[in-house]
């Protein structure tokens, strides 16, 4: 095998492996096709075609696989399109495993083809995009040395340079293909595009549980990824918003977890009414992404209403109803991967939330205390008030003396018997759920209603809009305040509320995450009428009063910087192909114009049918001067372009110029006999 | 007669040295046929491009001559056989003979078993004894009663027609002409040379003036040298371009078929060695052309002879000019 088809070859399987890779980061693959796949993949890029001999038996395995693929779409554990995803790829596999072979070409980049369809109708998601694109610059180049591979004869050099321009302009189409192709694809609403419906990198990490246990699970507080975007109205237009994003609320806590006195409060609701309204609510169109994995909606404090929620699950999405249940939290009735909803909240500080609104059980229980609180509790909090019965400000000085008194950690303490004494007299130290927990119980010990909220701190702006991250999950508490309602206290020290990830791993996500919101707000939800207002712009200037605005073109730096990278490249290109040393035969069919340019000023002109050689057999025989100059521009000619001899640096210059030395030497002697025939000759009389 | 220099392969190493080689051959073929000097030069191309080669031409003009001196300048052995309508295939090839001393059948090898062969005549010859020919110059042995006998190495056939008188013949079928590499007519020496012919030849017979100037040793490695010449991919391109060119001609029944392609290959590529070059001109391909594939093309128009000849090679001609060189 020769070394450009062995390259071919790995260029084809590497493609195979993108194409499948677009299918599988939708986490939707079931796990042993994968374990097949790769498993081929690594066996054929190690040039082990292990059924090259037995392509017609082991075929049988596929049918195998697709009965087995079969039975999980009957029995409903499996999407058909999945299935037919899957089933595409182990041919695709199968074919990597087979003899190399022109047909076995084709079928591989078919099913390649077919798997970045699959991939597009699985996922959609960026990570896909980059997959496509990769899939057609190698397949498209696998497939172009193929062509040249078998134009050539064997044993003779490929034909780097005249393939170079061909092959470049078909990886342009091929990268444009693409990415027309995924920007397209996902505007086409095909009931199985499912855009938000994969996880994404990795499971799932938050949501809310009906529970929540002081001390008990790990910390989520590092967790950089995306798990809710929302974009705000009126948009305060602020880098960091620093805001409380509530989920649901608890109120009861035996010693070790929290509950919820009450149970569902609503049924099968479009729209939910929390409280009343106002006229300055606060818009927002929040997206709960994959990453976020609950049913509670999420939105700024105060929630006023919920609804227009649409839940997005692999098979595409639709609108879906929700529940109410008591703590405030509302909740998706239906499963699905990433929701998106609009919501209102009261603007903060203070909410007119009537407490009398609340079911007698759930008003008990803001006062309700663990049976066997340690009394140090209630102790502690009373010497720290020091007599003040005001709610809020009984809350403030608590929450003070505990960001004093106590520290901030996110090591578990562990299981223990009474996990709030523990954090307020043995370890001083513990993280927001104990902050929160601590100020909600020692305000309840002195007859001050209370409850605890969990949901998000913070609010970082991308684009237009906020998104949360997993580490910025929080737990804080209400107070409830005469008059006023529900106010939020935090306990937790200010600087350890966001999250706290690792920075880089942060700045990296961030950049993918803006990327894909970008890719989402400009391609999948980029509406007609945007499109046309683009297009509109386009043609027709804005003009008149929006002469003033600043040109939504790139300034002329930028287009200065384009040309200056693109000479750079271009020039880098002529550099490494001179350094590479191949053979440029078509130097020669240049030096040849040239040459031909020389002698037509001269006179001679060579025929439509006529070679250089031939030309200059023509010149000697006929005893042309100009002969014996061509002698060696012929033989090196010929040498350079069918003799494998290229032409040296500069020797086409000193070859041309002896060539033009003798043309205007030919030049002038025959004008000097020209003149001399034309002359008036003497006569003798 | 003198005997030929003993010349090693290795006294021939380069396109360079070939070419001296090349020009005493042809020296010496012009010396038996006088003022056929492009000839004489097409005919040692044929040889040393390991070709056969079929001599179209009117009785008298010194097609025997020409392939015995050829014999003699190379020192090759040869054989000459009248091809006749009564000629069996045993006839060339030879016979089991039975010996009766030792009750065993004995090979007897016929004329065929020479380095170079004079088939004189050959369409004369029935087609069971041609086709006995074709195995003999396409795989280099012959079969007979179910053995097979290598012939001697280089083994190169010169075959004579009568371009006129087509009575009584059996035509080559096309199968046979495609075999021969070059096919060649000498025509009617210039009015000087006849006269000249004319008052020498009772003196000398011309064979006589021809000495072995090479030997099947060299011819070995000049063939090998040729077949190693550099044809660039443009080239082989090009060389392709127009046997597919003389496929789609309207004029042309049937075109060039791939024997001829590798034909033309192998003299372009000793045509190369002319000029001293290892490496193959699209010149080097113009200037085989026409003696390589005008007898390969079956033309559509029903004329014979030297016509058909002459049409073919115009209409060859014609697509040289035609299909663009490689440049």
């Amino acid at each position: 095998m020769t070394r450009g088809s062995k390259l071919r070859l790995v260029l084809r399987d590497v493609a195979s492996g993108c194409a499948f890779a677009s299918m599988a980061v939708s986490g939707q693959l079931p796990l042993w096709t994968l374990g097949l796949y790769v498993f081929s993949l690594v066996a054929a890029l190690l040039g082990k075609r292990l059924f090259a001999r037995r392509a017609k038996l082991t075929a049988l395995l596929l049918l195998g696989v697709a009965a087995v693929l079969a039975v999980n779409v009957t029995a409903g554990s499996l999407n058909l399109v999945v299935a037919a995803c899957a089933f595409a790829g182990l041919i695709s596999a199968h074919r990597l495993l087979s003899a190399p072979d022109p047909a076995t070409d084709g079928q591989v980049h078919l099913s390649g083809l077919l798997m970045v369809a699959g991939g597009a109708a699985l996922s959609g998601e960026l990570v896909y995009g980059l997959f496509l694109v990769a899939f057609s610059v190698m397949s498209s180049v696998s497939l172009a040395l193929g062509v040249v591979e078998s134009a050539v004869p064997e044993g003779e050099p490929i034909p780097v340079r005249q393939v170079l321009r061909p092959l470049s302009t078909g990886v342009s189409f091929a990268v444009a293909g693409a990415v027309a192709f995924f920007i397209l694809f996902p505007r086409l609403n095909w009931n199985m595009t499912g855009p938000r419906a994969s996880p994404g990198i990795g499971p799932a990490t938050t949501g809310f549980s009906n529970t929540v246990r002081l001390g008990g699970t790990g910390t989520i507080k590092d967790n950089p990824r995306v798990v809710l975007r929302a974009t705000l109205n009126p948009d305060p237009g602020v880098d960091a918003l620093g805001a409380y994003w509530v989920g649901r609320t608890y109120d009861i806590f035996d010693g070790l977890e929290w509950t919820n006195a009450g149970g569902v409060r609503k049924e099968r609701e479009p729209l939910l009414t929390l409280r009343p309204g106002g006229d300055n609510l606060v818009h927002q169109r929040v997206e709960l992404l994959p990453a976020y994995g609950g049913r509670t909606l999420i939105a700024l404090e105060t929630p006023s209403r919920l609804g227009n929620a649409v839940a997005n699950t692999s098979t595409g999405g639709r609108r879906t109803f929700l529940q109410e249940l008591s703590g405030g939290e509302a909740r998706f009735l239906e499963p699905g991967l990433s929701y998106s909803y609009e919501a209102y909240s009261l603007p903060p500080g203070g909410s007119g939330d009537r407490f009398r609104k609340l079911p007698t059980v759930e008003q008990d229980a803001l006062l309700a205390l663990p049976e066997n609180i340690d009394p140090r509790v209630a102790q502690t909090a009373a010497r720290v008030l020091n007599g003040e019965r005001e709610p809020m400000a009984a809350a403030q000085k608590l929450a003070a003396w505990l960001q004093r008194e106590l520290s901030y950690t996110l090591e578990q303490a562990g299981e223990r018997d009474d996990p709030l004494a523990d954090f307020l007299f043995e370890r001083k130290a513990g993280h927001c759920e104990h902050f929160a927990t601590a100020l909600t119980l020692m305000l309840r010990t002195q007859g001050i209603r209370a409850r605890l909220a969990t949901g998000f701190f913070g609010g970082e702006r991308v684009n237009e809009g906020y998104i949360l991250r997993a580490g910025d999950a929080h737990a804080w508490t209400h107070v409830l305040v005469p008059e006023r309602g529900f106010v939020t206290v935090d306990a937790t020290p200010p600087a350890n509320r966001p999250g706290q990830g690792s920075k880089w791993l942060q700045r990296l996500l961030g950049l993918y995450e803006a990327i894909e919101s970008r890719w989402r707000n400009s391609v999948v939800d980029y509406s007609f009428r945007d499109q046309v207002d683009v297009a509109r712009a386009l043609v027709r200037p804005p003009q008149g009063s929006e002469k003033n605005e600043r040109s939504q073109l790139p300034p002329a730096r930028a287009w200065g910087a384009a040309l200056v990278v693109g000479m750079l490249v271009y020039a880098g290109w002529r550099l490494a192909e001179r350094l590479s040393g191949r053979p440029r035969p078509l130097e020669a069919t240049r030096f040849v114009d040239a040459v031909e340019a020389v002698l037509a000023s001269a006179g001679i002109v060579r025929g439509d049918d006529e070679t250089l050689e031939e030309l200059h057999a023509r010149m000697s025989s006929d005893g042309h001067a100009l002969a014996p100059a061509l002698a060696p521009i012929t033989r090196r000619y010929l040498e350079a372009r069918f003799g494998g001899r290229p032409l040296r640096q500069g020797e086409a210059d000193t070859l041309l110029r002896a060539l033009k030395s003798a043309v205007s030497d030919f030049v002038r002697m025959e004008a000097q006999l020209r003149a001399r025939a034309d002359a008036p000759r003497a006569r003798a009389s | 007669m003198t005997q030929p220099a003993r010349v090693l392969a290795a006294d021939v190493p380069s396109p360079a040295s070939a070419r001296p080689a090349m020009e005493r051959i042809a020296a010496e073929l012009g010396r038996a046929v006088e003022g056929k000097e492009a000839q004489a030069r097409l005919v040692t191309t044929c040889l040393v491009s390991g070709g056969h080669l079929l001599l179209e031409d009117v009785p008298g003009v010194g097609k025997t001559t020409l392939a015995e001196a050829l014999a003699r300048a190379c020192g090759l052995s040869f054989a000459r056989v009248q091809f006749t309508a009564d000629l069996m295939p045993a006839d060339i090839l030879g016979a089991q003979v039975f010996h009766a001393q030792t009750a065993t059948f004995q090979f007897r090898p016929g004329p065929l078993f020479r380095q170079l062969v004079l088939a004189d005549e050959l369409n004369r010859a029935p087609p069971r004894t041609q086709s006995a020919l074709l195995e003999a110059m396409a795989q280099g042995q012959v079969s007979l009663d179910g053995s097979t006998h290598a012939l001697p190495a280089p083994f190169t056939v010169v075959a004579t027609q009568n371009p006129v008188d087509f009575s009584g013949t059996y035509p080559l079928p096309d199968s046979q002409l495609d075999r021969f590499m070059v096919r060649l007519s000498l025509g009617h020496p210039a009015a000087d040379v006849e006269a000249r012919l004319l008052a020498t030849r009772g003196r000398a017979p011309p064979l006589d003036a021809v000495k072995g100037v090479s030997s099947p040793e060299e011819l070995a490695a000049l063939r090998a040298l040729s077949a190693e010449q550099r044809l660039d991919a443009s080239v082989a391109e090009y060389v392709v371009r127009l046997a597919r060119a003389t496929r789609e001609h309207g004029d042309i029944e049937r075109g060039a078929s791939t024997r001829a392609v590798l034909a033309l290959g192998a003299a372009a590529r000793t045509q190369a060695l002319w000029e001293a070059r290892d490496f193959v001109t699209p010149g080097d391909v113009r200037a085989v052309l026409v003696p390589c594939w005008a007898h390969r093309v079956l033309l559509r128009s029903a004329v014979q002879g030297v016509a058909a000849r002459d049409e073919a090679a115009h209409l060859l001609e014609e697509l040289v000019r035609k299909v663009p060189a490689p440049r």
